[in-house]
C-alpha cells in the first residue's frame, strides 16, 4: 500500500507550510532553545518555546513603537512591537525586500501584523541569546485585530500549558529539559493578565 | 528473585481447568525469560500463561495475562468494538480476499459482520484453514492490532477458526463521507472527478463525493476490475480507507461496487476555516483570463494563454490566492471574484480602473487588497479541494465577549 500513497503525495505536493504559532512577547522571550529539524541545508530551524512547541514561524499583531533604520552598505530595519505582555524585537533587512520596505513606509506608533520567523542570536559568547524576529510580512491592522489576535494567543498559551501538564510528546519532554527552571503555569498568569487589558 | 508464587499462580489456574502442570517447570520458564532474556515478570507470567495454553488448547486469556484469571475464552466481539490490543472472538462473512502481499502472509483481505468490517491477516505460520470469500467463519482467539491507525485482526496458530454454514444476511451499512474514518468503509456516492492515472498500474483515480463531502478514490489494475462512469452513483461497499499526511482515500480494489440509479447533490466538502492571513500570493488581485470558450485560464502579463497563446481580448477577474493561518494548521485559500469584492469592498470595476489608470497598474489593486485582507481574521466557506479551500463565502471573525469571558475564567480559574 506503499506505493499508491507515495503516489498520492507526489500528485498533490506533500508540501506543507509551516503553521504560523501565535505566542505572547513574554513567553517568547524565554527561549534559549533553537534546533534544525533534519541534516539538509534547507532544513527547517525551530525555536522551542518553553511550554513545550516548536516554532519556525510566528504571527503575532501589536503596537510597532519604534523602528529604526541601520547599515550603511546592508540596510536594514529593526523595529519594536509591544504586545500586553512585552515587547518583540523584530528585523528586515534586503533579504526581505518587500517586509524592509513595508516597515520603512509604516509611521510608529501603529497596530501591525507581522509574520516572521523567530532566532536566537548572542551580541556576544557571554551575553545570553536574544530573541528576533525576521519579518516576512508586515502590514498595518485595526485594534479589533490586536484584541482578536490577544484572544487567540490567550488561548493557543492556555492550550499549550495544559498540554505541558499532560503530554508526553517530544517537544513538551524537551522543553521541561532545556527550561528546568520555568513552570509554564507563570505563562497563565501573564495570558489572564493580557486578557484583562482588553476593555469591553 | 522468587518465582514460586508466580509459578503457583499459573499452576493453580490450570488445575482449574483440570491440567496438571509442574510448578517447578513453571518456575524454571520464568526464570529463564526474567533472568537470561531480562523480561518484565508481568509479561513472564503472561507468556508462560499462553505457552502452556497452547499446550492445552485451551483458548488464550487475553492481554490481561495471569490477572484476568477464570478459564474463560477471549471476549466475543462484534467487529465494530473490536480496540487494538484486543484478543477477540468473531462471527463474520469473508467479504473481500487480497494477493498476499509477503510469503509470511497466507491470506488477508476483509471480514465482515452486521457492526462492521476489518482488515484481517493470516500468517503462513498459522496454517489456518483457507477461508472463501462470501462464506461465514467464527474466529476465535485472534489478536486485533494497529497499523498506522488502522485496526486489523491477526489470525496466528492460536487461532481457531470454524466454519459457519448457515449464510445469514448482512447489509453494510453505508456512512457519509465526511464520516469515514482509516480502516474500512461503505459509502453511496457519485464520481465527480477523473483524473489521469498517475501511475501505469493504476485503472483509475478520481474524486468520488456525496451530499457530505469528497474523497479521493483510485483503483489498480487487476483482472476483473472496472472503471467507473464519470457522472454516476455507485454503493460502494468495503472499500479500504487509508490515512497519507492527514487525509483520507478510498482504494476500491477490495471493495463491491454496484451501480444505482439515481443522482446525488453533491457537497464540496464544505469547509469552513478560520484564522489569520498570512500570506497573499503573487497572482491575486485583478488578473486577466483567456477568451476562449471552456478554457478561462489566468493569462500572462503579456496576455499569453498557456493553451490558445495571445490572447488581446481577454477578460478581467478578481481573485485571492493565500495561505489562514489557524496556528496549528495552514490552509491554502483561493477567493474568488465576488468574495474578493466583499471582502476587500474593491468590485471588479473598480480594480479595473485601478489597473488602467494607475501608474503601477494591476500591481497597484494587489497591493491595495494585500494591505486590506493581510494580518486580518477571517473564517472562509468553501469546497475543500486537494488541501486547497475554494472559497465561496467569508466574513471577518468577530470579537466575541462571551469567548473572551470564558478565557479570562480559564486562564484565572485554574491558577
Amino acid at each position: 500500500m506503499s506505493t499508491p500513497a507515495r503516489e498520492m503525495g507526489r500528485k498533490d505536493g506533500s508540501f506543507e507550510r509551516e503553521p504560523a504559532r501565535r505566542v505572547f512577547a513574554s513567553e517568547l522571550r524565554e527561549c534559549r532553545y533553537q534546533f534544525k529539524d533534519g541534516e539538509e541545508e534547507k532544513s527547517p530551524t525551530f525555536v522551542l518555546l518553553p511550554t513545550g512547541e516548536r516554532c519556525n514561524r510566528i504571527f503575532i499583531v501589536g503596537t510597532l513603537t519604534e523602528k529604526q533604520r541601520q547599515g550603511d552598505q546592508n540596510i536594514f530595519y529593526r523595529g519594536r512591537i509591544v504586545d500586553p505582555t512585552g515587547t518583540f524585537f523584530i528585523m528586515a533587512g534586503s533579504y526581505q525586500p518587500e517586509a524592509m520596505q513595508q516597515l520603512a513606509k509604516i509611521e510608529t506608533p501603529a497596530f501591525v501584523a507581522v509574520i516572521g520567523k523567530p532566532s536566537l542570536y548572542r551580541k556576544d559568547e557571554a551575553s545570553t541569546p536574544m530573541v528576533s524576529v525576521r519579518v516576512e510580512s508586515i502590514n498595518i491592522v485595526d485594534k479589533a485585530t490586536r484584541d482578536l489576535w490577544v484572544l487567540d494567543t490567550a488561548e493557543r498559551t492556555l492550550d499549550r500549558i495544559d498540554e505541558f501538564a499532560v503530554g508526553t510528546g517530544p517537544d513538551v519532554v524537551k522543553a521541561k529539559e532545556q527550561y528546568p527552571t520555568i513552570d509554564p503555569v507563570t505563562f497563565r498568569k501573564i495570558a489572564y493578565d493580557a486578557l484583562a487589558q482588553i476593555k469591553m | 528473585m522468587d518465582f514460586s508464587e508466580a509459578a503457583d499462580r499459573i499452576s493453580r489456574k490450570f488445575q482449574k481447568s483440570g491440567q496438571t502442570v509442574d510448578p517447578k517447570k513453571i518456575e524454571g520458564k520464568l526464570r529463564r525469560l526474567i533472568e537470561e532474556f531480562g523480561v518484565q515478570p508481568s509479561e513472564a507470567e503472561r507468556s508462560v500463561t499462553n505457552e502452556l495454553n497452547k499446550e492445552f488448547n485451551i483458548p488464550a486469556m487475553g492481554t490481561g495475562g495471569g490477572a484476568s484469571g477464570g478459564g474463560g475464552g477471549t471476549a466475543e466481539k462484534k467487529i465494530a468494538d473490536a480496540a487494538p490490543g484486543e484478543w477477540v472472538t468473531i462471527e463474520g462473512k469473508i467479504v473481500a480476499l487480497a494477493a498476499p502481499a509477503s510469503p509470511a502472509i497466507a491470506q488477508g483481505g476483509i471480514i465482515a459482520d452486521e457492526s462492521g468490517a476489518i482488515r484481517f491477516v493470516a500468517w503462513a505460520k498459522a496454517n489456518a484453514p483457507a477461508m472463501a470469500q462470501g462464506s461465514w467463519y467464527r474466529i476465535e482467539s485472534a489478536v486485533v492490532d494497529e497499523f498506522k491507525g488502522i485496526a486489523s485482526l491477526k489470525i496466528h496458530s492460536g487461532t481457531t477458526i470454524k466454519e459457519i454454514d448457515d449464510d445469514r444476511a448482512l447489509m453494510p451499512n453505508t456512512v457519509p463521507i465526511t464520516g469515514l474514518h482509516p480502516g474500512i468503509g461503505s459509502i453511496r456516492a457519485k464520481v465527480v472527478q477523473e483524473w489521469d492515472a498517475s501511475h501505469e498500474r493504476m485503472l483509475q483515480s478520481g474524486l468520488l463525493g456525496d451530499e457530505t463531502g469528497t474523497i479521493k478514490f483510485v483503483i489498480w489494475k487487476e483482472p476483473g476490475k472496472e472503471s467507473l462512469a464519470p457522472g454516476s452513483v455507485y454503493n460502494i461497499f468495503y472499500a479500504l480507507v487509508d490515512e497519507y499526511n492527514g487525509r483520507l482515500s478510498l482504494n476500491l480494489n477490495t471493495a463491491m461496487i454496484m451501480q444505482e440509479e439515481g443522482d446525488i447533490a453533491v457537497s464540496g466538502g464544505e469547509a469552513a476555516v478560520s484564522g489569520a492571513i498570512v500570506h497573499v500570493a503573487p497572482g491575486s488581485g485583478i488578473i486577466k483570463r483567456c477568451p476562449v470558450e471552456g478554457c478561462n485560464r489566468a493569462l500572462s502579463r503579456q496576455n499569453y494563454c498557456p493553451v490558445h497563446e495571445i490572447q488581446p481580448k481577454f477578460t478581467y477577474d478578481l481573485r485571492i490566492k493565500g495561505w489562514l493561518d489557524d496556528g496549528e494548521k495552514t490552509h491554502s485559500v483561493l477567493l474568488q471574484r465576488d468574495v474578493v469584492e466583499s471582502l476587500t469592498g474593491i468590485s471588479l470595476d473598480a480594480a479595473k480602473e485601478i489597473a488602467e489608470n494607475n501608474p503601477l497598474g494591476m500591481d497597484e489593486v494587489f497591493l491595495q487588497m494585500r494591505d486590506k485582507v493581510l494580518g486580518r481574521y477571517i473564517t472562509c466557506h468553501g469546497r475543500e479541494i486537494d488541501n486547497r479551500v475554494l472559497v465561496n463565502k467569508c466574513e471577518r471573525v468577530a470579537f466575541e465577549s462571551g469567548k473572551h469571558a470564558a478565557l479570562l475564567n480559564r486562564a484565572g480559574g485554574a491558577s
